[in-house]
């Protein structure tokens, strides 16, 4: 079950960084997690990154990660490297 | 032989991935371990020239590798080739194997292993003070700390890069949690060994048993952000 979510959440983030793609994404990621934190996951995952001088925060929580896919282009497309493995 | 050892700490991901290091590396290896505000470039200068093994944790970016807040360490073009001549070098940190790698190994790096995109993993935040224990983190960090551990054994930089990259592997295959998955995969892709394949140090001795058994105090310097 968690598996289609996050397949429709790479699917959304397949598209250019547009404000309807990134609220698309963000909406996917939310149901994905939905899903995830019915099966009780750890208390505070957050999604960190060694990264300088980055458009997008070091350290996001997991359950802030629609919040940031829905106003920042370059978290998005930092997304879209990580999961759908595709350059912006 | 000194080792220099950078472990950044002043933010969550320098916590998590230093936590690790100072919990399994920096016990094996001997000074000089620059930790938190002494990852700076001064201190880095005066022990580097003198070791045989660079490992370093911080942000970084395709041509700069960054210490505590950010303070520049190794920038292509800023510093003495004497530095990185003739040395191992590992770096945690995102994209330096796309400038900063090439640059070190045309400056006398035997050789460096680095990444050339983000360095992204899902840490517990519940565990900034204790990051060594977190499992979450393990996941993506401990084949780090492995391969760096097959370095220490006397392998060479090849052997223990692949160690590194196997333990991504291994733990993808039984992550559950879609997202960690993705993250282990991405840096796997992104990981890149220049310079000499056979390049390797002295072996250290392995940390007798008592002493790998008890995991460092609590870190309870505050985080910033």
């Amino acid at each position: 079950m968690d598996n289609a979510e996050f397949e429709k959440f790479k699917e959304a983030l397949r598209k250019p960084a547009t404000p309807e793609a990134m609220k698309a994404a963000a909406q996917a990621f939310a149901q994905y997690r939905i899903v995830q934190l019915a099966k009780g996951k750890s208390s505070r995952p957050t999604l960190v990154n060694l990264g300088k001088g980055t458009g997008y925060p070091h350290a996001v929580p997991v359950d802030k990660i629609p919040e940031q896919l829905a106003k920042n282009p370059e978290f998005y497309n930092l997304m879209k490297k990580v999961v759908a493995r595709e350059k912006s | 032989m000194p080792v220099s050892v950078l472990m950044s700490d002043f933010d969550l991901p320098t916590r998590s991935a230093s936590g690790f290091i100072l919990r399994y590396i920096a016990p094996r290896v001997e000074p000089v371990q620059l930790f938190s505000v002494f990852v700076r470039r001064l201190p880095f200068q005066l022990s580097a020239p003198q070791s045989d093994i660079i490992i370093g944790v911080g942000h970084g970016n395709a041509d700069s590798f960054t210490g505590y807040n950010e303070a520049e360490i190794l920038e292509v073009g800023k510093y003495d080739p004497r530095e990185v001549r003739g040395k191992v070098i590992k770096l945690i940190s995102c994209q330096t194997g796309v400038e900063l790698g090439p640059d070190l190994i045309k400056n006398g790096a035997l050789s460096v292993a680095a990444y050339v995109d983000d360095y992204v993993w899902v840490c517990d935040a519940d565990f900034a003070s204790t990051p060594w224990a977190d499992a979450l983190a393990a996941t993506s960090l401990m084949p780090v700390v492995d391969g760096l551990n097959a370095l220490l054994d006397g392998k060479t930089a090849r052997e223990s890069f692949d160690i590194e990259l196997e333990g991504y592997t291994r733990n993808a295959e039984v992550e559950e949690d879609e997202l960690v998955k993705s993250c282990l995969e991405f840096n796997r892709e992104n990981a890149v060994l220049l310079g000499d394949p056979e390049g390797r140090i002295r072996a250290r001795p392995k940390l007798p048993l008592p002493f790998r058994l008890v995991p460092p105090p609590p870190i309870l310097v505050p985080l910033r952000g």
